[in-house]
């Protein structure tokens, strides 16, 4: 089935069945490999985009859902104010260890600062718990997403 | 010689009166039939002069027998029970838990040793409508026969046929675990006496063809109210509720009744039609549990006519209101700060594991089959489905791949899954549960594995 989606400003066309999850449509066909399997169930976190604007689990979202909606993922979020202040706070603090889940946190953080610029730690907590990272680099994130907030009032 | 007389008397009075207060109370809690709500008209089904409401759909009365026989085998949704989880289809041993003991389904393949391969017709007509076994011993109710009993002859012939085509599978279910006094088959007899009416369908000649389709598909095939009728003190479908829910098996059959506050009076006939079909329908949640089981094996794989058939039969039956059930259609707010403030672990559960797919509102970023605002089992104040769903996951088979929800019963102790319960039935239904880890405990231990 041939589907058109705007990725990261783009659109692209591609043929997948429409229960293909995204993730899939990305990585493998779209050659989007920036965005990563982790769980394949919605449980770690490291597969988000935004659709929308709004973080998703791409590894659950069949493509065939999405009709003309609008993808964004991390090889363009930095496209965004909000995202390019994210990845500087990130380089910043260095929060990355292995990186495997960092483009899933990156994600979810920026969605959060989109829609929350001042989040408190009960903010944090409510929008990242769903992002697992292996290296428990979680104080760094939650620092970085302090320090991109505090940038981007000033 | 007077007085003796006269006490005779008064004893044989006392006898009489006894007899017929218990013949009342028999009577009483047999109750009404379950198409007696209609008012009782009702004719052989040779003298319904508009159709036949039995058999297949008209669209496959050329069908071979086999294909006749596969369809009404899945109306009957035989496969579900007959079926162990993770074992061959129809070699029987699925577990049914009662607070009595346990007692385990049979292999109803063709083997002639563990099946029913030497089933005649008439022991095999005796099994659907009588619950009498090959060797004269009474089934348990548990085999839905008193339903099954509205089946005609030709559609449970059909059935059999259908079933002795399949693969013979040489199987031995577990020996159930009844205590006494459940574990005396004879004394089924008499429960079958007061309680199995024994009579094939009977179309009401005041109703159209439709009407009767659904009734005969409800009733004889789909049994819907085995699992959505309450049960009597016999274990009988109390029918003067008919289709106001009850507890099955660990989870709750909701009310499908016309109520509009507590039943199906909010849903449209598309919305029922697709909850049948799809295991779905926008607003109102989809089906898990063994509803979701029917909708697979069963339902997905009838026609559209017979769909609707069953959706007008089902409008017709009188509302009947569930206590305690309010439901909310409205999402929640899109602050995890808004709405529910107590249940810190809740809270912290949901938002790990929960809130990427169904979101701080409810309503699904994924798909709207995950969506929980409106559903039956988020408006649930016990909470029952909704912590067995969490305990075991779900998943929609059809549309092919359109839900998946993984299993917490192994990651989440019995205090977690309470908590996250209350959270997610206080912050997206109309009243939150209040589940304890005993409740839990006791929720795991009822469901079949």
């Amino acid at each position: 089935m041939a589907t058109t989606l705007t990725i990261n400003g783009q659109e692209r066309s591609f043929d997948a069945p429409p229960e293909m999850p995204l993730l899939w449509v990305l990585r493998d066909i779209l050659g989007l490999t920036g965005t990563k399997f982790g769980c394949g169930m919605a449980q770690c976190g490291a597969c988000t985009v935004h659709v929308d604007g709004k973080p998703v689990r791409s590894c659950v979202l069949p493509v065939g859902n999405l009709q003309s909606r609008t993808i964004t993922t991390i090889e363009g979020i930095g496209a965004t104010p909000v995202g390019a202040g994210v990845q500087k706070a990130w380089l910043d603090l260095e929060v990355v260890q292995c990186g495997y889940c960092q483009s899933g946190q990156i994600m979810s953080a920026a969605a959060l600062l989109a829609s929350t610029p001042d989040p408190d730690d009960s903010d944090i907590d409510a929008a990242m718990a769903g992002n697992i990272c292996r290296c428990g680099t979680y104080v760094r994130i939650r620092a970085a997403i302090k320090q991109a907030a505090a940038t981007q009032k000033s | 010689m007077v007085v003796r007389a006269g006490i005779v008397r008064v004893f044989i009075g006392a006898v009489i009166v006894g007899a017929i207060v218990a013949l009342g109370a028999v009577w009483y809690v047999r109750g009404p039939d379950p198409l007696a709500f209609t008012g009782g008209k009702s004719v052989a089904l040779a003298d319904y002069k508009d159709g036949d409401p039995t058999g297949v759909p008209t669209s496959m009365r050329q069908a071979s027998l086999l294909e006749r026989g596969r369809y009404l085998t899945e109306a009957a949704d035989c496969g579900v029970c007959h079926t162990a989880p993770g074992g061959k289809e129809y070699a029987g041993g699925f577990a049914f838990k009662m607070p009595f003991g346990t007692m385990y389904s049979t292999n109803i393949t063709p083997d002639k040793e563990t099946g029913i391969g030497k089933y005649t017709d008439q022991e095999f007509l005796d099994a659907m409508h009588r619950g009498i076994r090959r060797d004269g011993a009474r089934l348990y109710p548990a085999m839905p026969y008193t339903s099954y009993a509205y089946i005609t002859d030709a559609d449970a012939l059909a059935i059999k046929a259908y079933l002795f085509s399949l693969a013979s599978v040489r199987a031995v279910p577990p020996e159930n675990t009844l205590m006494f006094p459940f574990n005396q088959r004879w004394a089924m007899a008499f429960w079958s006496l007061v309680f199995n009416r024994d009579t094939r369908f009977r179309p009401d000649p005041s109703q159209s063809l439709k009407w009767n389709r659904g009734a005969y598909l409800a009733e004889a095939l789909a049994h819907c109210g085995e699992c959505h009728t309450p049960r009597n003190i016999g274990f009988a479908l109390n029918n003067r509720e008919k289709f106001a829910g009850a507890p099955v098996g660990g989870w709750r059959a909701f009310n499908i009744s016309p109520d509009k506050a507590t039943g199906l009076g909010g849903w449209s006939d598309e919305d029922i039609a697709s909850y049948l079909s799809l295991g779905h329908a926008p607003g109102h949640g989809t089906a898990s549990g063994a509803m979701g089981e029917a909708v697979d094996h069963s339902f997905s794989k009838m026609t559209q006519a017979d769909i609707e058939a069953m959706v007008a039969f089902v409008r017709s039956v009188p509302p009947s209101t569930t206590p305690d059930f309010a439901l909310r259609s409205a999402p929640a707010p899109a602050s995890h700060k808004d709405g529910v403030a107590a249940n810190l672990l809740g809270k912290k559960i949901f938002e790990g594991a929960c809130a990427s797919c169904h979101g701080w509102t409810g309503e699904s970023a994924v798909s709207p089959f995950a969506t929980l605002t409106g559903s039956a089992a988020i408006n649930d104040p016990s909470a029952t489905n909704v912590a067995q769903i969490v305990i075991g996951g779900t998943r929609r088979l059809t549309p092919a791949r359109a839900l998946s929800m993984p299993s917490f019963g192994h990651v989440l102790s019995d205090d977690e899954i309470a908590a996250v319960s209350n959270y997610v039935t206080a912050r997206f239904g109309a009243k939150g549960s209040s589940l304890t880890a005993r409740d839990v405990a006791n929720m795991r231990a009822q469901v079949s594995d």
